[in-house]
């Protein structure tokens, strides 16, 4: 008990000192991200002793950009829970990995929201009030109790499922489904209620008009779902080109390499090949004579010179690969760039995942040197994982991967094109319905898209944000958004489109004629934005230093076996080092 | 959005020289550069010089304190109250009153627009002058209409009243299905059995969800530290009425607790220069507001269709 204790702890304690390793590129991004925290923090400091009169609220705008940024949060926190859908719901294997990225992002955005709120209190000395059992909890009749429930139960959800897995990997143990699983699908439910609940804050209110719609609350969920998705897409990679790019002088190496067509000498495989594996693979060993003769059928060994092609990406054998000697490096072509994901070494595997799933390659494995490789069938490969011991590493390698591939980066792309449509569709119901019926509510409406008795200072930042969604819709249809710099800048357009659109385009308008009447603007003063622009640093700060934490665990570089050893630096430096001739 | 991409320290130093005197200098430097920038960061904080006490920060919700509690939190706003405006206030916890629901009633056909009512009710609850917070809306309505929205707030005429206007004061409607009490999170606002919505100062947290809520616009924010001109100030106070607030805190109409709960009229019927505005118990069927509402044949519930239902009639002479 006490060792699992310390272990824990250990494992904390690891992570928490891998986020202060970096190169100069980490530290000036986290310095920077530090300075705009501070900055922030001064703005707020400054806000909590003059009180909130230093932003551009008003008693007649009393919910500002701060809210809104609130309401934009909630959706990308939802949002994660589109990349565990496919996931656990259609065993979509390309995106497995990168639900951890998801929930992390979850858990910063919550964050966030939580930040958000806490600088629009005015008095946040006495936030203990609303701590369920110590202060008074309006439960259930005030929606904003039941968002402080499901925001926090979310937060909790995300940071239990994520720190399981991880410490899971941190192990190299597989994660027991039960512990997981079931929260899984709790959160599943979770990540709808808390969009729907944020939602419920302006619908219940029957004195404004404008949110009390019934559509706000799909309308949320859809642009949630265009929103976060996209940002994921944006995330990842930026995970994918700091953990594995090929150096600049590389590429054009690689694409040579790429080209050379398989070459090389090649002979039947026998007892002595198994062998010489053995003495680099002590796993091996505990495969009976029998099995391994059985597994020997159709199994080559294959002498190969450097930069020698072994197996190429899209093409569809079945093989699985063990170095017996030498070095072969892996590296895939994805949107035209070339990113070395590993070295592999004598007793090391590769091919071996599209072998045994029978799909295309991924990658294109290259002889960095004068290497010795054994071919072994996909079967004979499942011969010898019947060996327990066998079957353990082989698949325990396996998960060590981190693949962030472009089909999961597009199966991406098809929830934020769907949810986009919805989006878009929806929001025409919502216009439609203001402006046709033309009742005394559509004021607030005609306020936001065309300005109301001369005051139209959100008219611009709406049909921006119109435009933006338009043009992002379009580009989703076509498939012109395929390729990854247009989906990039698809996902940007849609991000600030639906910013807008939700954040100062729902929040503020919704004040706007006063219930009485009165015509009052809103703009946020430079106090404000400095709140906001800390806490949007202080995110990506702990995002930042969640994945700092979570890819070298997902990598297998931060394990309990190298306890002890100096911390593991991340992805591409390491192996670029290692394939310099 | 570079992450980190740290090549393995090219010398690697022996694990017990892991707090070499350069990496120890270096650490400390980081520090203490972090630690000014926070200490910098934080320099605000020290204009305010109305950091809560112990006492303030743990004091408990209205509906929880014993008559001890109570006793001990008015003496201590008493004393506070004395020391930042130099007048000993009497501040006193009033009950509502048995068999009272208290009604207004405000005849439209008689409103001048003066806002005389405006003003008295600011003197009366100890409103901040700056920023200026008041509870009553006079709104200018032409003739034939009672669309809102077509409503001058800032109307300022030589004189009042004007030929082919009427005026519609709006201030808390103390609604029998208040939004604003069903929205705030921690019950620090809530309906008293006299039919007053009334809020704890000290309880409110400042979300501003129930000025959000209220469909009448009558609920006012603390933005800043309020201010009242010491020789303004009046010393009769209530708890949950005209105590001063404090920043970051909601405040509205409550009928004028500390006059109304004691037999008195509120501040702003006994300025009314025209008599437009009736306030009493329609728990009682002699007073004045049962008469208005069995006799008068036409009146109003400001926003009826959201089904508040106020406590709050407008009504013309017909």
């Amino acid at each position: 008990m006490t060792r699992a204790i310390r272990n824990y702890f250990v494992f904390l304690w690891r992570c928490a000192r891998i986020a202060f390793v970096g190169d100069w590129r980490y530290y000036t991004w986290m310095g920077a991200l530090t300075v705009f925290c501070l900055l922030g923090l001064h703005a707020y400091a400054r806000q909590f002793a003059q009180g909130l009169i230093v932003t551009g609220m008003s008693d007649e705008v009393s919910w500002g950009v701060y809210i809104a940024n609130f309401t934009f949060l909630v959706g990308v926190a939802a949002a994660a829970v589109m990349m565990v859908i496919p996931v656990y719901i259609y065993n979509n294997e390309e995106l497995h990995d990168l639900v951890i990225f998801g929930e992390l992002l979850a858990v910063a955005a919550i964050l966030m929201c939580l930040a958000f709120v806490t600088v629009d209190l005015g008095r946040p000395d006495r936030f203990w009030h609303l701590i369920p059992g110590i202060g008074q909890f309006n439960f259930p009749a005030s929606m904003l109790s039941w968002d402080v429930i499901v925001l926090n139960g979310y937060l909790l959800l995300n940071v239990y499922i994520c720190g399981y897995l991880l410490y899971c990997r941190y192990q190299k143990k597989k994660a027991a489904k039960w512990f997981y699983i079931p929260f899984v699908f709790i959160a599943i439910v979770w990540a709808i209620s808390i969009h729907t609940v944020t939602a419920f804050l302006y619908v219940g209110l029957g004195g404004r008009p404008f949110w009390n719609s019934a559509i706000v609350g799909p309308r949320f969920i859809a642009s949630a779902f265009a929103a976060g998705p996209a940002l994921i897409i944006l995330a990842l990679q930026v995970v994918r080109r700091v953990t594995a790019s090929a150096p600049a002088g590389e590429t054009a190496r690689l694409r040579e390499g790429a080209a050379v067509p398989g070459a090389a000498m090649c002979r039947a495989a026998t007892l002595d090949d198994l062998e010489l594996l053995a003495r680099h693979l002590p796993e091996l060993a505990s495969v009976s004579a029998e099995a391994r003769q059985n597994s020997l059928a159709g199994a080559m060994v294959l002498e190969v010179g450097p930069g020698d092609a072994l197996l190429h990406q899209g093409a569809k054998d079945t093989e699985a690969f063990f170095v017996l000697k030498g070095r072969v490096e892996v590296f895939r072509e994805e949107s035209g760039r070339f990113r070395i994901t590993r070295s592999v070494g004598p007793g090391e595997q590769f091919g071996e995942t599209s072998a045994l799933a029978g799909t295309p390659r991924v990658a294109t494995a290259i002889a960095e040197e004068p290497a010795r490789v054994l071919r072994l069938p996909a079967d004979s490969l499942r011969k010898l994982m019947r060996n327990p011991q066998m079957n353990r590493i082989i698949r325990s390698r396996m998960r060590e991967r981190l693949m962030i591939t472009d089909r999961g980066l597009l199966t991406l792309r098809g929830i934020v094109q769907v949810s986009m449509l919805i989006n878009v569709f929806l929001l025409i119901n919502e216009v439609f319905k203001e402006f046709y019926s033309g009742n005394l509510h559509v004021a607030s409406a005609k306020y936001l898209f065309l300005g109301l008795h001369g005051y139209h200072a959100l008219v611009p930042w709406i049909w921006t944000a119109i435009v933006f969604n338009l043009v992002a819709m379009v580009l989703l249809v076509l498939p012109l958004s395929r390729s990854l710099k247009w989906l990039n800048v698809t996902c940007v357009l849609c991000i600030v489109g639906i910013w807008i659109e939700k954040g100062m385009g729902l929040v503020i308008p919704g004040f706007i004629p006063s219930p009485l009447g009165e015509m009052v603007e809103y703009s946020p003063t430079l106090n404000e934005t400095l709140v906001c622009f800390g806490i949007w640093a202080f995110g990506l700060l702990c995002y930042t230093v969640f994945l700092r934490m979570a890819v070298p665990i997902l990598q297998g570089k931060l394990s309990k076996a190298n306890e002890g050893q100096p911390e593991p630096a991340t992805g591409a430096p390491s192996l670029s080092a290692a394939v310099k001739p | 959005m570079p992450l980190p991409a740290p090549s393995p320290n090219p010398n690697p130093e022996p694990p017990d020289a892991g707090m070499s005197r350069r990496s120890f200098l270096r650490t400390s430097a980081v520090l203490t550069t972090g630690l000014a920038a926070l200490a910098a960061s934080l320099k605000p904080l020290l204009e305010m010089n109305d950091f809560p006490t112990m006492e303030r920060f743990l004091q408990k919700y209205y509906k929880e304190m014993t008559p001890e509690d109570m006793e001990k939190v008015l003496q201590r706003i008493e004393a506070e109250v004395e020391k930042q405006y130099g007048i000993r206030p009497h501040v006193r916890d009033l009950k509502p009153m048995d068999g009272v629901e208290f009604v207004y009633c405000l005849n439209l056909t008689r409103c001048i627009g003066c806002r005389k009512c405006v003003h008295a009710c600011v003197a009366e609850n100890n409103q901040s002058r700056n920023p200026e917070i008041q509870y009553i809306r006079v709104l200018r309505l032409p003739h034939g209409s009672l669309d809102i929205e077509k409503a001058e707030h800032n109307y300022a005429p030589e004189s009042v009243p004007e030929k082919g206007y009427f005026y519609m004061p709006v201030q808390c409607q103390q609604c029998k299905n208040p939004p604003c009490v069903k929205v705030c999170p921690i019950h620090a606002t809530w309906q008293e059995t006299d039919g007053i919505t009334v809020i704890d100062y000290d309880w409110c947290i400042g979300c501003r969800y129930c000025e959000a809520a209220c469909p009448y616009w009558a609920r006012r924010f603390n933005f800043t530290k309020p201010s009242i001109p010491k020789e303004r100030l009046n010393p009769d106070m209530a708890y949950l009425g005209n105590r001063p607030r404090r920043q970051g805190v909601m405040e509205k109409c409550h009928f004028c607790i500390q006059r109304t709960r004691v037999g008195r009229y509120p501040a702003c019927l006994e300025v009314c220069p025209t008599g437009a505005r009736k306030f009493g118990n329609i728990l009682d069927p002699n007073s004045e507001v049962s008469y208005i509402l069995k006799n008068k044949r036409v009146f109003i519930q400001l926003k009826e269709e959201l089904g508040t239902s106020p406590r709050f009639f407008y009504y013309f002479d017909v």
